[in-house]
């Protein structure tokens, strides 16, 4: 049987080789995530650092773990989705050889043996490529997050030995997983249908398409739900985890989508060309899901996430907005409070400076646990003059010696608790003096005058006439509007989520390109025959090409609007979750992002359905129509 | 792997037993809105060591006929028998271990593999049955097709002739009781056909093979024993040592 494989390999080589590279992409990406992740847990801090910037480095690898654990989870579900929906693909165009098989005398256990070993041979030499193509991928990655400053400079990511069972072991698990389920659907193939033309006998929709589908879908929705009623940190993780299952679903339910968009095609393309295309989407609705699930993905994942972060910002700058009752902020290296107050003009000053420590739970038997926290120690009535200072419970007016005043996110605390705390120069003990309410901006946690400690802080002014007042405290520090420096905020803010993104994201969505490409190729190796009768019966090959290439734009339409559906949910989900938290309504919708992501979709696949098919035409098509094996 | 390997018919069955037999055969296509009987209570038996060629207009169901007796589809009502063993209930691998051993099948569009050599496709029932074939076995049946010097090319290579020829030996190399033919000249010329024919014939003459064979081309359904017509799903007309013109004239009269 294995011997049958590696003819039907040699024979079908276009198909195979993009499923080689799709498993060899998927291992890479993956292998390159792995060892980026266990990298970072592992990497030591360097000896002889003071304490702030050991601390400082010991919480850029935390954040690097927890965004490389996400891209870790992205690489496995993008990899896992391409290499099962290529392999799924290659089976369905291959109906026909198996059918022939049937009626020689094969079993049904007997194709699926033929299968698996394709996919175990695919796997094999997929793994072992992907394990090399990892290696550059690692450099990018390692490099893009430090030049990102989510890790310190100077972090590397380490080749491991242990590596190449899991690299080998996720290549092969995945390739014959993804066909496993295929070809059990494969050897259902009644040999009947070797005799038939393609496609008629075929049903698209199976009962487990529905079945996984609708589940998935449910499982999406319960997900969203889930999303608002956590909220804050845990709910962009958790919206990333919808977007997972939302495209899981629609790919298993997008038969059903691409007859809904080939109508209105038909109507917005007329004449003969369009008409044809049309029919082509029609028929071959495997072939259009197929090509339009990457697509799929790519605009889920990345409008979903410019839509989450973007809305997460849009709704921290609004709050932001809402808190500050200052007209002018003030930045400066050191304290200069008195000179502030004094400056002319001045009518209201309230200091703040950022204190960064660890919080203490009791996790019983392992003792204690800490996390690190970012707060702000303030002045109670400086502050309540120049913020909205709003409480759930306690005073803010309390805020003196040691303690602190907290929101939700950082621990369940009540009023009067005792928080154990790790801070440099500070008290183990603080005690908590009032509940703050949630909130997206920050901070987590107020502390009290007592605990300001030297350093870089910030002032936020109110004054009688804030264009008298700026040339006085300009002397002092940066001065800003209260306007312009929300807006800095926000441009910042901006910055990280764009950077987040690509570091999250970049590989895995060039990934789904050249999946794009594939799906293409692989779709067009088995119209060769089509493409010649088409073109037996009068049509030009600049038509034939004209019209795969309408065809292919409508295939760009059914994974995008598939895409936003999916991403749409996430960012409704996400939206809600920032309603409950600090009360406002925000969506912000990326259409700059949808915009790109749209224009390099449509070109990608115009650009690869054009040259296939250019290539599948030249030869004279009578050849083709004779022979056909 | 299935390595259940079932006896083969050593010797064509010398009873005067059929070697297919249809009873009160039905089969609907179609929902209720939309039926269509392609089969309609069709009585028919095919004798043992004899060539019979099914006639019929297009539409007719011929080839359903075909299909239903070589348990390749199901029937709606009615039994199939082939070499004595009752097949209209048989499981999906009763049906392949059928396909194995006790018919062979051959197609207008010769239906190989495209991406094996003439050998390796002739092989390939064998090897499905989990017999590992002596080289020697199907070069035999090649050469008994003529193609003794043609064993290593692939299809893409051989002319419609040659493939048809290797598609008849990959449908002979396990000794069916019964061969089907699905129109398997239709796709060549006069002078191949006629080769083609007239190997079918030697087939029956000395080894006593039971073909039964659907095509439209008079001249092929004169190369058979016996003749049947279909009309909308039923028998209607049969010849015995039909000739060319004999064939065509009932054929036109059918089609009025």
């Amino acid at each position: 049987m294995l011997r049958m494989s590696w003819s039907t390999f040699r024979d079908r080589w276009p198909v195979f080789l993009g499923a080689i590279v799709s498993v060899c992409l998927g291992v890479a990406l993956v292998q390159s995530s792995l060892l980026t992740l266990v990298s970072a847990a592992t990497a030591k801090v360097p000896p002889g650092l003071s304490a702030v910037e050991e601390r400082a480095i010991r919480d850029g690898y935390v954040g690097a773990i927890s965004l490389l654990g996400m891209t870790l989870g992205l690489a496995f579900f993008v990899a896992i989705f391409v290499v099962s929906s290529t392999f799924a693909f290659t089976v369905a165009q291959r109906r026909r050889d198996l059918a022939l098989l049937r009626l020689t005398g094969a079993g049904r256990r007997q194709v699926r043996t033929l299968l698996v070993g394709e996919a175990l041979l695919l796997g094999v030499i997929g793994s072992a490529l992907g394990m090399l193509v990892g290696l550059p991928v690692m450099r990018v990655q390692t490099a893009m997050l430090t030049s990102f400053e989510f890790a310190p400079s100077g972090f590397t990511a380490q080749w491991r030995d242990w590596i190449i069972a899991v690299s080998a072991g996720t290549g092969i698990g995945v390739a014959v997983l993804g066909v496993l389920a295929a070809s059990r659907r494969a050897a259902r193939v009644r040999p009947l249908e070797a005799l038939r033309d393609l496609g008629a006998a075929a049903r698209v929709m199976t009962a487990s398409r529905w079945v996984f589908g609708l589940f998935f879908l449910a499982g999406s929705v319960a997900l969203l739900i889930l999303v608002s009623a956590v909220g804050g940190e845990a709910a962009l993780p958790l919206s990333i985890n919808a977007t997972f299952t939302l495209v899981t679903a629609f790919a298993l339910l997008a038969p059903l989508v691409v007859p809904l968009v080939a109508a209105p095609f038909g109507l917005v393309f007329r004449g003969k060309l369009g008409l044809l295309a049309q029919a082509n989407l029609r028929t071959g609705v495997r072939r259009s899901a197929s090509t339009a699930a990457p697509i799929m993905v790519l605009v889920a994942f990345v409008v979903g996430m410019a839509g989450t972060t973007g809305t997460l910002t849009e709704a921290s700058r609004q709050e932001i907005t809402r808190e500050l009752r200052g007209d002018l902020v003030l930045t400066t290296d050191g304290p200069v409070g008195d000179r502030v107050a004094a400056a002319p003009g001045v009518t209201a000053v309230s200091e703040e400076a950022p204190v960064s420590f660890d919080v203490g739970t009791d996790a019983g038997e392992d003792g204690m646990e800490w996390e690190s926290v970012d707060g702000l120690a303030i002045s109670p009535a400086s502050y309540a003059e120049t913020h909205r200072a709003a409480v759930t419970s306690g005073n803010l007016a309390d805020l003196s010696g040691a303690t602190v005043a907290v929101t939700p996110s950082a621990g369940r605390w009540r009023v009067g608790d005792l928080m154990p705390v790790h801070l440099a120069g500070g008290p183990e003990q603080l005690r908590v003096v009032a509940l703050l309410p949630e909130t997206l901006s920050g901070p987590a946690v107020l502390l009290s005058p007592d605990l300001m400690p030297d350093g870089p802080r910030q002032y936020v002014v109110r004054a009688t006439d804030a264009a008298a007042a700026t040339p006085g405290l300009a002397a002092l520090g940066q001065v800003m509007t209260t306007a312009a420096w929300v807006d800095e905020y926000n441009d910042r803010q901006q910055r990280t989520n764009t950077n987040v993104m690509v570091a999250l994201m970049g590989m895995a969505m060039l990934y789904t390109l050249i999946a794009m490409v594939n799906a293409v190729v692989i779709a067009a190796s088995d119209r060769r025959a089509e493409f010649a009768a088409a073109r037996v019966t009068g049509l030009t090959r600049g038509q034939v090409v004209g019209t795969a290439l309408a065809e292919s734009v409508a295939v760009v339409a059914i994974g995008v609007l598939l895409g936003v559906l999916a991403a749409v949910g996430t960012i409704i989900g996400m939206a809600s979750a920032v309603r409950d938290m600090v009360g406002l309504n925000v969506t912000s919708l990326p259409w700059s992002m949808f915009g790109a992501v749209v224009a390099i979709a449509l070109v990608v696949v115009a650009v690869s359905s054009v040259l296939t098919t250019l290539s599948a035409t030249r030869t004279p098509p009578i050849r083709l129509v004779a022979a056909r094996e | 792997m299935d390595t259940q390997t079932r006896q083969l018919p050593a010797e064509p069955p010398v009873t005067t037993a059929p070697a297919v037999e249809l009873q009160a055969v039905t089969r609907v296509y179609g929902a209720r809105t939309a039926e269509v009987r392609a089969l309609d209570d069709v009585d028919i038996a095919f004798r043992a060591g004899s060539w019979t060629a099914v006639m019929g207009p297009s539409g007719s169901g011929k080839s359903t006929l075909l299909h239903c007796a070589a348990g390749l589809e199901r029937v709606s009502a009615g039994r199939v028998r082939i070499a004595g063993q009752d097949i209209t209930d048989a499981s999906d691998a009763e049906l392949t271990r059928l396909r194995r051993t006790v018919v062979g099948f051959v197609f207008q569009s010769f239906n190989l593999i495209g991406s094996l050599s003439a050998e390796q496709n002739v092989a390939m029932p064998l090897r499905l049955a989990g017999r590992r074939p002596k080289r020697r076995e199907v070069r035999e049946v090649l050469a008994s097709v003529g193609l003794a010097d043609r064993a290593g090319h692939r299809p893409a290579e051989l002319s419609g002739g040659q493939q048809q020829r290797v598609a008849i030996a990959r449908a002979m190399v396990t000794r069916p009781a019964v061969l089907f033919a699905d129109e398997p000249t239709g796709a060549l010329d006069t002078r191949t056909a006629r080769t083609v024919l007239s190997m079918l014939r030697a087939m029956v003459d000395t080894s006593g093979q039971t073909i039964v064979m659907v095509t439209h081309d008079p001249a092929a359904a004169a190369a058979a024993d016996r003749v049947v017509f279909l009309g909308d799903g039923r028998l209607v007309d049969s010849l015995e040592r039909p000739t060319t013109r004999e064939v065509a004239d009932r054929l036109a009269r059918w089609e009025e």
